[in-house]
Formats: structure tokens, C-alpha cells, sequence
């Protein structure tokens, strides 16, 4: 009798949960094999609040609407509300994406370390600065990441890089951005466990159940993201991504590049996600090679293999294999996979000055065009009159327009530059600035390790030029505006006292110290006299 | 009633009456007795000094090595290299043989070491550089690739190197196949693995140290002018720490350690001392200091020495540690890299060279891939730079090292010695004596006190300190002409008129007259004082900067500016006019070789030794002889 109770009060409460809002949940794999014998995997879950819009700023001292979720993650969601946050991107990352040989990202975001950059509206009664503060600091609990760091210091707002992805509700006056970005954050299980949280069926079914954090967190790259956005017709929706490039050929020991579930994550898909109204896994075909692909997939053309989880034979483990092969010869030569490639160096050995060189190539036979983003903290300031262009040798600063630049504030607030460069077909270009270190306080130094301090990622962000059009080499690179690339991030050594001997300098000084001051206070107080001595012994 | 013993203490140390006059009393009485023991104080400090430098290899001085830095952790893991890979660097030595075999060019080789590196998997590129020095031009070119660790963010990086020539006899033509083939072999081997924390960097460069000049320049942005270096493809994070393999026998026995780099810079010990407790517990592998073996027999004692000093245990040691502190003062005191390593150094980067002994065995590819494998793993553990252990240390032995504190004092007392010699030298010739009567005179080595009276005299301070910057201009001058083609190309003539300059332009220094010695001090002594007085500065400096380099000049301008002094004979004074002035140029014609290589260090690597030598050292000691050769007056020797 109790039991039957309690099943009505659950279907009362679904039922009303569902009257609220009606929530979709699907998942989707992608398995894409790289030119160099890697596999890139991409998972996206994502969830969509339908009919929901973000908070209005407005309402903000206001008691909030209750909140019933039944698959949208309530610990996310709450946070979304209570500062009002219409769309909100973290990613974090582990590695460097190698855009030569990897090509673009199926998720644009792929800077080493953390990122997060969040548009929120105006003109409520808590002002975006501190609810910018509170989200790093709600986020940094709930990912178990350094977050709460990314503070004023490293805060900026690049608007044209970071265009919102959704729509931002047209009812309050203004958007406004914030990004930072932590490149010396270390990604790892702590951080793989509350994503899984965030998922309905969790890491027990579905396509998450690959997500093994052994095997994922030993590939080459690796990288989670959460991106929220609005959008308007459809509701709130939430994704949450994860990336990771496998090496298959590292894994066997033939040294083959043949990859299959259980060999790529130790796990097989052993039910589906019973929640999820999609569940598709998409496997790209290698081109113009003998392969094999079991088991048969529900769908396949040319360019790729489609598995719906719900409809095919459990437990389902993905293969590939390249059956004419014995082992995976490298490639001698592998064509750059993306439109421009960027090299960002640091140069110079000494400790207050440098030089920051870029050298931009454009892969393609048109002329191109790329935004150009450099957010640097204050630890390393550069000159803007020395930001200089150069092709084959010769000086080119026509080719680069500057747009916005906001220059560092010491112990403040970071530099922004934003620019776009024009790059001749097949050219490359070298940017460089002279840049010089400054002397920090010594309570600026972190008590860590000494190695260095980390320099963000600089963006480009390539798209074609009025006159020139353009085709990809792949697929998914037809759309190549707005697609952000990373560069490496950067290790700036700079002036360090050595904090391992305190008391040796401690009583060096001291005793210096008190060596003159007694010297001069003999002196101040001394009275000098005649006295007269006679020449003769006593 | 005290005991009168203490009475009589008492009265010692608090006598009666004014006590200002007693302090003043006293403090003259001890500022007498300094002077009057001056000399024998500045041939005690230099006799010390002396002794202290004989004294650095004595056996019972030097501490063990020992490792610092808590996160190194040498010898701690589970080595995979195995022999399969032994077969892949024999295949790849096969390889370079065939392409040494048919004389193929710089560029035909690295290319074939990039295909073999992209055939691995690495990002590989060929560097291609030109070098004109003043005698010669050389292309040649460099293969380098770069293992982009997993899940590394790519800041910190670590170079394994390797050049095509050894290092045996300073690159003469043996060449390093044997350093290459493991280069190539490590880069296959270290992909699989996925632990790195740092990229991995590996070099193959051209030459012996040209070819690293030009990467690591190129990898560091700095542009040097008489080398044209392509702009690297490829780059990675910052390089903290670099092994250099020069393995150029068929074999080897032992593996030695060579740590001078440019300038006399040295890595931090913590890396040499991981090495070596990895090579000789994890490989198998004993390590020496240099290629120095510990069979050698030492001192070569003549035939007829008692065999109790021939074979004495505590003299054979000190002749080996003898041996290792010449060999490291060779290469530190004239600013020369003992390997490719070297070249690293200045840019912040902890590096050795492993020098694989050449023996019949036993040991190979296995035991050095092995070696190199387990300390990558050790440098892979570091999350700052090597800062915990010293920078400044003398390797006497393998496991033993001398601290500076150690070793220091010697170079430093010898400066000191100088200093007081010429500040005694300066109030000389700021007072002279002048005699009531004659008696009083002979009296004088009797009496402590001379009778007569005290008087100032002018010193000659700015035509002494014209002097002094005419003869840095002339060495100037000289450190022209031995880097120009001129002295380079002829070797018979040039050295003699190069010599002869500096020897005979200072000879015009005689025609200066005698000055009448009551107003005024006489040019020698004024200039004696400054010239002791800034050689002393410019070891004391020198001796933090380059021990090797402070220490040699210590030891050779010592007595010799001590003791110069004018006479009164024109032959005496030019005697030892001339033994000054072979002292300051005389390597310019007999030591030629000399002479052409450190020119050659200067122009490619930037090495400070010619410059110094020529602008700084020999300056000095030639002011030294202007001293000898200044007229004197004999009444102003008191």
C-alpha cells in the first residue's frame, strides 16, 4: 500500500516537474582518425530546458523562482540563476592541440588549462563585477578547479573574439562580456568525477559510460567543457563536451593504429542512456584505405558510419582496423590541416626584457584574414609602438589593423590587444613586439615551486577576406568564421629572489644594518677634543 | 689584596693617566708595528695564497657528493630500453655508416636524421646555418625534432643532443655515429611512453660546437653577425636541462662527465651528481670525471724514487685529483666548453656531455640507452629549475667536491697581498724623509724611529693613470690585430711584428726625465701602487665570476708585479723590462695555436678570454714593466 503511494507521488511530481518545464536530453560520440595514426573522440551531452529563458537581471535582489529539474543538473542550474548568467563557456584543458596535424576541433575551445568566459546583463541591482566574482568562485567549487584565481588581473573583455553563441533576451539594455583564462591548471580525475555528476544516466550508461578516467586522462589530449547558452523559440541549453585525442598506436603493442571501444577506453556501451531522446555515435571513414568497421552501423555513406546506441546490439564495441597493415608507418610529411598555422615564441634569455614573435602562415592559395587576440597579465608588458610586421624580410605593418588595445595596469588589470591581420596566399608573417618583465613585490611570488609564470594562449581567429573565397580540405571546415585556434601557451621567467635561504639574507642585512647604524651613531655622538700627547713613552 | 699578577695585569690593560692619550698612544704603536711588518705580512699572504692552491687536491680535503634536490630522485624507476631498441641503434648506425661511407653532405644527413625522426612520429625539421669567420666560411646544417609530450601544456622542455663529431680531440674529425644512432633510437623508444612532463627536444647538430651555436641561437632569438642561422619551424617551451651524448668507440668502459661551459660557467651539481649515482646503480655503468681512468698511475715518479712515495695510496690520490683540477682550470680559466654542452649554459640551461669512454667493453647501447633513459626521467621529475645544489664547485674527484669556500680563499689572498703591497707603495710615494744631518742617516739601521723629518709630496696621480689607460689601448690595439685575417693566415711573421709592437712602444717610456724627488713622487711608484692596487680588483672580482680564470692570473702576475721595481743601472732596468713585457705578450709568439683558437672562441661563441687576456691581463703585467723601466731616483727608496 505504501509503495504504491509513493510511486503516485512520484508520477504527481514528474507530472508536475513536466508541466513546468519539459526537458530533452541526447548524446553524441564522434570518432574522427587523424593523419598521424590518432583517433580524436568528442562527446557532447547536452541538455535543453525548453521554454526557459535566463534570469533577468532585474529580479536579482528578488526571491527566485522555484527551480525542478529532473535532467538539467540543479547544482549548475542554481548557480545560472543566482547570478544571472546568460551564457556561460568553461573548458578545461590538458595539452596542446596540434592544429597542423589534427586540424580544427570539433569544439572550438582547446587553450591549455582553464577558460571561462561568461555574458551577463546590466543594470540590476548587484553590479557584473561581483557576480562575475561569485560565478569563478561557485564554479571553482563545483568543478574542484583553481578558478576562484582568475581574478581582476587576469578579467578581460574581448567582444569580438568571444561572440555569444546563443542569443542574448533583448529585454535588459546592455551585455556585457567576461573571460580569463588559467593556463597553469592542471586538469585531471578531480575535475572528470563532478562533470560526470552533471550527466543524468551519469558514467553508467550510455555513450558516458566510456568516459573512463584511466584511459582518458592518459591521452594525449584531453579537455572538458560546459557551455550554457539561450536559445530564443527553444529554451535554455546546456552542453557539456568532452574532448580527447587517443593514440591508439602508443596503446598497442604491434604498434597498430587499428582502435576499437575496449581497446581506446578500456569500456564497451553496455546499455543505452534510458533518459536520452538521441544517443548516436558517428565514426568518420578513413579515405582512400582498406579498412574494416564492426559492427555493421545503423547508417554509413562515404565520409562516415552512424551507430544509434538504442537500436543496435549490446554490449557495442566500435572497431577499426586496417587489416593490410603490420604496424603504422608516421606520415614523412603531413599537409597543415588548417587554414593559417601559428607559432608563438618568446624570445630572449635575459630577465627584464624580450621579445614576443609570432610567425602566422597562411596554408591557403587566397588571401586571408584572421582577428587577432593577445590578453597578456601584467608580468609581461609590451610596447605596442614596437609591434612590427614582417614578410619574407620585409616590413609589412600595413598588413596588421589595430582595433581595441587596453594597456596593463600594474598589480591590475591585464593588456588587451585585438587586431586583424591581412596574410597573403602561402606567406608567412612575422608579429613582433618587444616586451619587457617587471620586478614583482616579493608577496606577489606564489609560495609554490619556482617555474615560472604561465602566459595565456593568444587567439586567432581566421576568416576569408571580402575578395577571396574559400573550400576546406575537410568536412566540418566549410565554416571556418568564427572558429577560434589557440596558440601554446608561453613560460616567462622572471626576476626571482632566492626564496631558499630568507635567513641568510635575513642576517646579512640585519648585520649590515646594525654595522652602519653604529658607525654613524659613534659619530653623531662622539665629542671631539684636543688632546695632547707627548711624544715620549711613559 | 689582589695577587701583584693580577696587579701587574691590571696596570697592562688600564694604565694610569689620561686615557685618550693612552688610546691614542696605543692605536700609533699598533699602526707602527703594521707598517714596520708590512712587507713580511704581504710575503706571508702571498706564500698562503701560494700554498692554499697546492693544497686544493690534497686527499683528506673535499666532501662527498650528494644529492639536493628532493624531487629528482635518481635511480628510482623501472627502466624499459631493451634490445630491441640496441638492434634499432645498430640499424641506424648502419645507416650513418653508409652515409659517412660515401662522403655525404651536411645537408644529405640531416635530412635522412629529420626523415628518421618524422618517421618515428616527431615533428622534424633541418636547420641550415653559414658561419664566416674572419680565415674561413662553413655551411653545414642540423636535424631536430620534437616529442610534444602528452597532456603537457609544452613550457618546459628537455634537449637530448648529440653532435656529429666527438669531442675527441676537440672535434678533429672523429666522428660521433655511435652519440647519433642513440639520438635516433631514444626518440622511437621515449614516444611510446606517455609520462613526460616536458617536451622532449631532440638535436642532431652539425659540426662540433658550430652547429649547436647556430640552433640554440636561433632557438633563442639572439642573431649573431657573422653567423646566418635559419629561423627554427619548430619550437617548444623552455629548456631547463640538456644531456649531450658523445659516444665515438665501439665500445666503452667507463662514461665521463664534462660539465664547463662557456666563460667558465658551470651546471648545477645536483645534475651531475643524478647522473652519476644513476649510471652507476640503475646502468652498471662507473662514471669518471673527464675521460681521466683510475688506473692511471700518476706522478710518472723517476726510476730511482723510493718505492714507500711511488706507491704511497695518499700520493697517487692527490696526483689524481691534481690531474682532474688542471684539466677543469684548462678548460675554465680559458672560458672553453669541454663538450656541446657548453654551449647551453648561457642561456640558463643545466646541461652535461655523457662521453662514452672508448674501450673494448663491456658496455654499449644497451647500458647508455639505459642511463640516459632512467636521468630523462629524473630531469622529467623537476618542477622548477636546478637551483638546490652549487653552481660553484671543483670536481676533484667523481663523488668528491670542494666547496668555494674551499678553494676561494687562495686566489682572494693573493689579491689581498697586492692590495696592501700597493697601498703601502701609495703612501711611499705621497711621503718622503728628508735628513736633519748626517749622522742621524747611518744611525738609521739601528735605530727602529729615523731621525729627520717627514714630508708630503705631490703624486703624479693622472700621468700614471694616463699610462695605465695607454697600455689597455694598446692592448686594445693588439686584440685587433690578432683577430684580424693578417695574423690568422700568416703564421711567421705576423706573431713577430704583432709582438714587437707592444715590446718596443713602450721603450719611449726611458725618455722621461728624472724629476727631482722632494716635490714630487716619482712616476714608478705612483704607477707601481694603481697598477697593484686594480690587478687586485680585478682578481678579487674575477675570482666569483671564473675561479679557473682569477686563480691562473693569481698565480702568474703574483711576485712579479710584487717585486717590480726601477734601478738604477739603465741595463738592469731594461732586463727586467724585457722579462716584464715576455710575461704580457710573449704568448703572442710562442703559443700560437693559443692565440688563433681563442681568437676563434671569441668570433663564434663569444668566449671573453682573448679580449681579457689582451685588455685586461697583459695591460697589466706591461705596466709592471713601464715600473721597471721608469727612471728612478734612489733617494726615494726609503
Amino acid at each position: 500500500m505504501r509503495l504504491t503511494l509513493k510511486h503516485l507521488l512520484c508520477l504527481c511530481l514528474g507530472i508536475v516537474a513536466s508541466a513546468a518545464l519539459s526537458e530533452e536530453f541526447n548524446e553524441e560520440l564522434d570518432l574522427r582518425p587523424l593523419p598521424d595514426g590518432k583517433v580524436a573522440a568528442w562527446f557532447s551531452f547536452s541538455t535543453l530546458l525548453k521554454g526557459a529563458t535566463p534570469r533577468d537581471t532585474k529580479t536579482l535582489g528578488a526571491e527566485d523562482e522555484s527551480q525542478l529539474y529532473t535532467l538539467f543538473p540543479l547544482a549548475l542550474g542554481q548557480i545560472l540563476r543566482e547570478y544571472a548568467v546568460t551564457e556561460l563557456h568553461l573548458t578545461l584543458n590538458a595539452g596542446k592541440w596540434n592544429y597542423d596535424r589534427w586540424g580544427y576541433p570539433d569544439e572550438s575551445g582547446v587553450g591549455t588549462g582553464a577558460e571561462l568566459w561568461a555574458w551577463m546583463g546590466e543594470n540590476g541591482p548587484v553590479s557584473v563585477d561581483s557576480r562575475w566574482r561569485g560565478l569563478r568562485n561557485a564554479l571553482a567549487g563545483l568543478f574542484c578547479a583553481s578558478l576562484g584565481s582568475l581574478d581582476e588581473q587576469r578579467t578581460t573583455s574581448p567582444v569580438l573574439t568571444f561572440q555569444p553563441e546563443g542569443f542574448l533576451p533583448n529585454r535588459t539594455a546592455s551585455y556585457q562580456l567576461r573571460h580569463a583564462t588559467l593556463p597553469s591548471e592542471h586538469v585531471c580525475t578531480e575535475n572528470l568525477t563532478p562533470f560526470l555528476k552533471l550527466l543524468p544516466c551519469k558514467s553508467l550508461s550510455g555513450i558516458a559510460s566510456l568516459l573512463n578516467p584511466h584511459m582518458l586522462l592518459d591521452a594525449d589530449w584531453h579537455g572538458l567543457g560546459v557551455h550554457v547558452r539561450y536559445v530564443e523559440g527553444a529554451g535554455v541549453e546546456l552542453r557539456l563536451a568532452s574532448q580527447a585525442v587517443l593514440d591508439p598506436v602508443r596503446i598497442s603493442r604491434e604498434k597498430r593504429r587499428d582502435w576499437s571501444f575496449s581497446a581506446l577506453f578500456d569500456r564497451r556501451i553496455e546499455q543505452a542512456c534510458p533518459v536520452a531522446r538521441s544517443s548516436v555515435i558517428r565514426v568518420w571513414l578513413p579515405q582512400n584505405e582498406t579498412y574494416a568497421i564492426i559492427p555493421s552501423p545503423t547508417a554509413m555513406d562515404s565520409t562516415y558510419a552512424t551507430y544509434v546506441v538504442s537500436e543496435v546490439e549490446k554490449p557495442l564495441d566500435v572497431a577499426i582496423r586496417w587489416p593490410e597493415e603490420q604496424n603504422f608507418e608516421y606520415p614523412t610529411a603531413i599537409k597543415p590541416q588548417t587554414h593559417i598555422s601559428v607559432h608563438r615564441t618568446l624570445q630572449g634569455a635575459s630577465q627584464h626584457a624580450g621579445r614576443l614573435a609570432l610567425s602566422v602562415t597562411n596554408n591557403h592559395d587566397t588571401e586571408l584574414q584572421a582577428g587577432y587576440l593577445e590578453t597578456l597579465p601584467w608580468l609581461l608588458q609590451f610596447y605596442l609602438h614596437t609591434l612590427h610586421a614582417e614578410i619574407d624580410g620585409v616590413r609589412r605593418d600595413d598588413l596588421v589593423k589595430l582595433i581595441s588595445y587596453t594597456p596593463p595596469l600594474p598589480h591590475v588589470q591585464p593588456a588587451l590587444l585585438q587586431a586583424i591581420v591581412t596574410l597573403p596566399p602561402k606567406r608567412t608573417m612575422q608579429l613582433t613586439m618587444d616586451v619587457v618583465k617587471p620586478f614583482l613585490a616579493y608577496t606577489e611570488h606564489p609560495p609554490d615551486a619556482q617555474r615560472g609564470w604561465d602566459l595565456p594562449p593568444a587567439v586567432f581567429v581566421p576568416f576569408a577576406s571580402q575578395n577571396g573565397s574559400q573550400a576546406g580540405s575537410y568536412p566540418q571546415q566549410s565554416a571556418v568564421c568564427s572558429t577560434r585556434m589557440y596558440t601554446p601557451v608561453l613560460l616567462v621567467d622572471l626576476a626571482t629572489p632566492d626564496f631558499s635561504m630568507p635567513y641568510n639574507v635575513i642576517i646579512m642585512s640585519c648585520t649590515l644594518i646594525a654595522l652602519i647604524f653604529g658607525m654613524v651613531f659613534n659619530l653623531l655622538t662622539r665629542r671631539f677634543v684636543v688632546v695632547r700627547v707627548d711624544e715620549k713613552a711613559p | 689584596m689582589p695577587p701583584a699578577i693580577l696587579l701587574k695585569l691590571r696596570k697592562f690593560l688600564k694604565p694610569d693617566g689620561d686615557k685618550n692619550v693612552i688610546r691614542i698612544r696605543r692605536r700609533r704603536k699598533l699602526l707602527g708595528a703594521f707598517w714596520t711588518n708590512l712587507p713580511l705580512l704581504i710575503i706571508a699572504l702571498l706564500a698562503v695564497g701560494y700554498l692554499w692552491m697546492i693544497a686544493i687536491p690534497l686527499p683528506m680535503l673535499g666532501q662527498r657528493t650528494y644529492i639536493d634536490e628532493n624531487a629528482l630522485q635518481p635511480g628510482q624507476v623501472h627502466t624499459y630500453w631493451d634490445w630491441g631498441d640496441v638492434h634499432r641503434a645498430d640499424r641506424y648506425l648502419e645507416a650513418l655508416e653508409q652515409l659517412r661511407d660515401r662522403n655525404a653532405s651536411s645537408f644529405e644527413i640531416a635530412d635522412y636524421i629529420a626523415l628518421e625522426f618524422r618517421r618515428a612520429g616527431l615533428s622534424a625539421d633541418v636547420q641550415g646555418f653559414t658561419l664566416t669567420s674572419a680565415s674561413k666560411s662553413r655551411s653545414g646544417a642540423n636535424a631536430y625534432a620534437i616529442l610534444s609530450s602528452p597532456r603537457a601544456s609544452g613550457t618546459e622542455a628537455m634537449v637530448i643532443s648529440a653532435s656529429w663529431l666527438s669531442r675527441t680531440g676537440e672535434g678533429d674529425g672523429t666522428l660521433n655515429l655511435r652519440g647519433v644512432s642513440t639520438v635516433l633510437s631514444l626518440a622511437w623508444f621515449l614516444k611510446g611512453y606517455s609520462l613526460w612532463a616536458k617536451d622532449l627536444i631532440f638535436v642532431v647538430t652539425d659540426g662540433y660546437l658550430d652547429g649547436m651555436q647556430a640552433w640554440i641561437t636561433a632557438y633563442h632569438g639572439v642573431s649573431q653577425r657573422n653567423l646566418q642561422a635559419e629561423p627554427l619551424s619548430l619550437t617548444s617551451g623552455v629548456i631547463w636541462t640538456a644531456l649531450n651524448v658523445d659516444y665515438p668507440g665501439h665500445s666503452f668502459s667507463h662514461v665521463g662527465v664534462f660539465f664547463e661551459g662557456l666563460d667558465g660557467r658551470l651546471p648545477n651539481q645536483d645534475l651531475l651528481n643524478s647522473f652519476q649515482r644513476i649510471s652507476t646503480y640503475t646502468g652498471g655503468v662507473p662514471v669518471l670525471a673527464y675521460d681521466h681512468k683510475d688506473d692511471w698511475d700518476g706522478l710518472n715518479f723517476p726510476e730511482w724514487a723510493p718505492d714507500a712515495i711511488k706507491n704511497n695510496h695518499q700520493v697517487k690520490e692527490y696526483a689524481h685529483r691534481a690531474r682532474n683540477v688542471v684539466r677543469h682550470v684548462g678548460y675554465q680559466a680559458r672560458g672553453r666548453a669541454s663538450g656541446v654542452h657548453g654551449l647551453l649554459h648561457q642561456f640558463r640551461i643545466d646541461a652535461i656531455t655523457l662521453f662514452a669512454v672508448p674501450a673494448t667493453g663491456p658496455h654499449g647501447f644497451h647500458a647508455i640507452g639505459r642511463v640516459i633513459e632512467s636521468t630523462l626521467r629524473t630531469m622529467n621529475n623537476l618542477l622548477e629549475r636546478l637551483h638546490a645544489s652549487f653552481f660553484f664547485f671543483l670536481l676533484v674527484r667523481p663523488t668528491t667536491f670542494m666547496k668555494i669556500g674551499s678553494y676561494l680563499p687562495s686566489a682572494i689572498l693573493i689579491g689581498v697581498a697586492l692590495l696592501f703591497s700597493g697601498l703601502r707603495e701609495w703612501v711611499n710615494a705621497g711621503w718622503v724623509l728628508i735628513a736633519d744631518e748626517a749622522p742621524a742617516k747611518s744611525e738609521k739601521s739601528g735605530e727602529p724611529v729615523p731621525r729627520g723629518k717627514w714630508a708630503r709630496r705631490r703624486r703624479p696621480v693622472i700621468r700614471a693613470i694616463a699610462i695605465m689607460a695607454a697600455t689597455h689601448a694598446l692592448g686594445a690595439i693588439v686584440f685587433y690585430l690578432l683577430s684580424s685575417a693578417w695574423y690568422l693566415n700568416d703564421a711567421t711573421f705576423a706573431p713577430l711584428l704583432a709582438f714587437s709592437l707592444p715590446a718596443l712602444l713602450p721603450l719611449s717610456a726611458m725618455l722621461l726625465p728624472s724629476e727631482a724627488p722632494d716635490h714630487r713622487a716619482p712616476l714608478a711608484i705612483v704607477l707601481k701602487s694603481l697598477n697593484l692596487c686594480l690587478t687586485s680588483t680585478v682578481i678579487s672580482i674575477l675570482s666569483v665570476l671564473n675561479f679557473s680564470l682569477a686563480a691562473v692570473m693569481a698565480l702568474v702576475v703574483g711576485v712579479p708585479l710584487y717585486s717590480a721595481s726601477s734601478s738604477t743601472s739603465t741595463r738592469t732596468r731594461l732586463l727586467r723590462y724585457a722579462a716584464h713585457d715576455f710575461l704580457a705578450f710573449g704568448w703572442i709568439v710562442l703559443l700560437r695555436g693559443e692565440v688563433v683558437q681563442a681568437v676563434t672562441n671569441w668570433e663564434l661563441l663569444g668566449v671573453w678570454f682573448a679580449p681579457f687576456v689582451c685588455i685586461v691581463y697583459a695591460p697589466l703585467v706591461l705596466q709592471s714593466a713601464l715600473v721597471c723601466i721608469l727612471p728612478s731616483d734612489s733617494e726615494t727608496t726609503r
